[in-house]
């Protein structure tokens, strides 16, 4: 909507008002509150005089969500007849099949709820009464359900209010003797599959762990020789530091022979051999 | 139960009815009635029923019994949980599966999947009439796969041979009443059966030959009677072994099978095809 269109219907409105009010006087007072309430709320501010910095805001259409809202008491009024008289007739009440729904079929996988370990879900404020909505749990789609546990969740699965939102009937398929067989066949071949499989991953298993074996074997010579290295290089330097001490350190008179000697090119007496 | 082509996928019309309006087996027992109802509670209690049972045909049961099922037995450990073995014989009760798909189980699938063939032959013996549990349940005394067996107090080695003997001869296994048969001589008598013949030949010849060798400890048994004396199913396999070996003893020794030695130190491996009537 443009907003000379609102200014229009302001002036329009603003007419109607004064046009309004001395015949609603006339009438009881209540329905001429109601009438002035029902108009402002259906187009103009409450004040008779809509304030103009409120486009942005957005624009309800009254009489579709008027239909809607009838549309839907009437569905909820049906539904509840049909409660009372599932109630009547002494059975539970199920949402009425409409034509469209699937067979139920067996679960291809076992759910496997360890993998929730560990995981962290956000939780809506204020969740967490009842089973109703989502809060901390396991929670169902279809049904907007949450449940504590899930034992509780596999039986909520199960049943047949469940089957309903997911749009299932409850009925399975009865398997004729050829579809057994063909399951039969399948299974043993995929069994077969699997078998050829594992051959060969066996051989690989077997090149990647002498493959691991020579890697170790690597790191363990590497290891060595550093190891070796850094002995060597602490026995040098404990050489060093014998023949190079910093003038701070030296004592009048007690290294002479060592600088003599390191002056003549060896280090100290001992032996000879190479350590 | 109530339609024709299809199953329900959950069990509660099943148990609901109880048999009131449903078919009965074939036996003419109410197939919702033939495990006891302490274990049938426990079933339709069980994770393993509630997940992998549900919304099951017959061809998905193959499924569940190659993934699942890798023991047999009744209720195991100490708060008795039942097998998956015992909770897809349950569901076969339930989806009553026809002579057709039996067939399947038995033979083809059977031949591939052993577990598969267990399930079919404990299924048969529960629901089928008892010349059916004899001309069906007899061919597979020749099958000498081993099976793992689950007890309540621990799990032992099992052949399939075995198990279609205790199928035949026992009245308690894998925690159910078997429902009692007609004896199979008496069946003979009434001309339902053919006599049986044993893949090891004639009785007459074989005791015979026993004789000639005089008490030779590799030939084992051979009756044709079937008095038995098991009578719990719940029996170990540990002590079993020692007990068939007793038993046979017993039956054996009327029949004028006193010299032989079947306590000897090579019987490691019960024969098959002669403890059935």
């Amino acid at each position: 909507m443009s907003p000379s269109s609102i200014v229009i219907g302001r002036i329009a409105l603003g007419q109607a008002h004064i046009i309004d009010v001395p015949q609603s006087i006339v009438q009881t007072p209540t329905t001429q509150s109601a009438s002035v309430v029902k108009m402002s709320a259906k187009d103009s501010s409450a004040y008779g005089q809509a304030a103009g910095d409120t486009d942005f805001r957005k624009k309800y259409d009254l009489d579709e969500y008027a239909a809607k809202a009838k549309d839907r008491e009437a569905a909820e009024k049906e539904e509840r007849k049909a409660r009372w008289e599932a109630k009547m007739a002494g059975k539970k009440y199920y949402k009425p099949m409409d034509g469209s729904e699937t067979l139920t079929t067996a679960r291809n996988a076992t759910q496997d709820f360890r993998k929730l370990v560990g995981t962290t879900t956000l939780v809506p404020a204020g969740a967490g009464v009842g089973k109703r909505g989502r809060s901390a749990g396991f929670y169902c789609e279809a049904c907007d359900l949450t449940f504590k546990d899930n034992l509780q969740y596999l039986e909520h699965t199960n049943s047949m209010q469940h089957m309903r939102n997911i749009g299932q009937s409850g009925e399975v398929h009865k398997a004729t003797a050829e579809e057994v067989h063909a399951r039969i066949e399948l299974l043993w071949e995929r069994l077969q599959e699997q078998k050829r499989d594992q051959v060969i991953s066996l051989q690989e298993r077997l090149a990647v762990r002498k493959e691991e074996d020579e890697k170790e074997r690597e790191e363990k010579r590497r290891k060595r020789k550093e190891a070796e290295e850094k002995r060597k290089l602490a026995k040098e330097e404990a050489v060093k530091v014998k023949t190079e001490y910093g003038e701070d350190v030296r004592i009048e008179g007690e290294h002479d022979e060592d600088d003599m000697m390191a002056a003549m090119g060896f280090a100290g007496f001992g032996t000879t051999s190479k350590k | 139960m109530s339609k024709s082509e299809y199953h329900r996928a959950d069990e509660r019309r099943f148990l609901d009815e109880r048999g009131s309006s449903g078919p009965l087996a074939p036996n003419g027992l109410n197939p919702a009635t033939i495990m006891e109802k302490a274990v049938r509670e426990r079933i339709v209690d069980s994770y393993f029923y509630k997940e992998q049972c549900f919304a099951v045909n017959e061809a998905d049961i193959v499924d569940r019994v190659v993934e699942h099922v890798d023991f047999i037995g009744g209720v195991y450990g100490t708060v008795q949980k039942p097998t998956p073995f015992l909770c897809l014989a349950f569901k076969l009760l339930q989806l009553a599966p026809s002579d057709a798909i039996i067939d399947e189980y038995l033979s083809f699938g059977g031949e591939k999947f052993k577990y598969l063939r267990a399930l079919a032959l404990f299924y048969i013996r529960l629901t089928r009439q008892d010349k059916d549990v004899y001309t069906l349940l007899e061919p597979f005394l020749e099958d000498r796969r081993k099976l793992r067996r689950k007890g309540r107090a621990g799990t032992s080695l099992m052949y399939m041979d075995v198990f279609v003997d205790d199928l035949l001869t026992k009245d308690r296994v894998c925690s159910t009443s078997l429902w009692k048969m007609r004896k199979r001589d008496i069946l003979e008598d009434l001309e339902l059966l053919e006599p049986r013949v044993s893949p090891l030949g004639d009785i007459e010849d074989l005791l015979d030959e026993m004789d000639e060798v005089d008490g030779n400890g590799e030939v084992r048994n051979g009756d044709g009677n079937h008095t038995d004396g098991d009578d719990d199913g719940s029996s170990e396999g540990e002590v079993r072994s020692r007990r068939w070996r007793k038993s046979s003893a017993d039956r054996l020794s009327p029949q004028g099978g006193d010299s032989m030695d079947i306590d000897g130190p090579d019987d490691r491996r019960r024969s098959s095809g002669e403890r059935s009537p």
